[in-house]
């Protein structure tokens, strides 16, 4: 298992919430703010995106590469966030 | 071309079938992704179409695969038994297998009952690959499929495998007769 952040672990320990777009592994200030320009203000309005997507890594990481401009690191820890807290909670 | 703006999201939706564009529902938020997606394939020019054809393929690939299959199958189950039972125990297990052997199970069903049949239908996909029996009173296409089979299962040609067989035994004689040993070699050789 790759090593993921402090964020990482924060995130998938518990339910998300209301926690912030920014919360989420992967999603700094700078895209947190692209996001919620393009009205995902929440962590749960990209989970929903994440679902509708049908959790697939390849879609779900060409939509936030479209949406905010993740560069291919930020795209695999916010894929691996959202992934592990659904296999988790959902 | 039309636009693909003006699509409807089920037209969207029939597009990405069509290129084979794995996918979730068109939704106000994936439209514009599914959108991009379309026009790069589009762009790429592949085309490829859903699987409705592979199912024709399929009951020539199962007997090809059966090819492979069956060698290791029968040499680790039932060395000990009968070489009917292992074979049995083989066919069975591989019609609890899956979707693709639906059009083997639905054609022979009436096999499996019956123990006597069983022999003759045993015979056909097996003798596909070799050795014992050509006893075929086998219903189906086998037939047609068994030459294509053999053809197909080799890459090397079978003539050449035992040229290369032959040379190695030769050059393996000859070595063997030019060893220096203190004691004669005839009984061996």
């Amino acid at each position: 298992m790759s090593s993921t952040s402090q964020k990482h672990k924060e995130f998938v320990a518990e339910p998300m919430g209301e926690k912030p777009v920014m919360a989420l592994a992967g999603i700094g200030e700078v895209l947190g703010g692209k996001l919620e320009e393009k009205g995902f203000d929440k962590a749960y309005v990209v989970l929903g995106q994440f679902l509708v997507l049908k959790k697939d890594e390849e879609l779900f990481r060409d939509w936030l590469k479209d949406t905010c401009g993740a560069n291919a690191k930020q795209q695999r820890d916010c894929y691996g966030c959202l992934k592990e807290w659904c296999d988790a909670f959902l | 071309m039309a636009s693909l703006d003006n699509k409807s999201p089920q037209e969207i939706s029939d597009l990405l079938d069509e290129y084979g564009i794995k996918h979730g529902p068109v939704v106000g938020t994936t439209r514009n992704l599914y959108v991009k997606k379309l026009k790069e394939a589009m762009a790429k020019g592949k085309k490829a179409k859903p699987s409705s054809d592979k199912t024709y393929y399929r009951e020539e690939e199962e007997e090809v695969t059966y090819v492979y299959k069956t060698p290791t199958k029968s040499e680790t189950s039932g060395d000990g038994g009968p070489y009917m039972r292992s074979r049995r125990e083989w066919a069975e297990g591989e019609y609890g297998h899956d979707t693709s052997y639906s059009s083997y199970s639905s054609s022979r069903p009436e096999y499996r009952g019956r123990d006597l049949v069983n022999e003759p239908y045993m015979y056909d996909t097996p003798s596909t690959y070799s050795s014992n029996s050509y006893a075929k009173p086998t219903p189906m296409k086998s037939e047609p499929e068994k030459p294509k089979a053999q053809k197909s299962s080799r890459l090397i040609p079978l003539w050449l495998q035992f040229v290369f067989f032959l040379a190695l035994a030769a050059f393996l004689y000859l070595v063997f007769s030019n060893m220096e040993t203190n004691e004669p070699i005839q009984g061996i050789v």
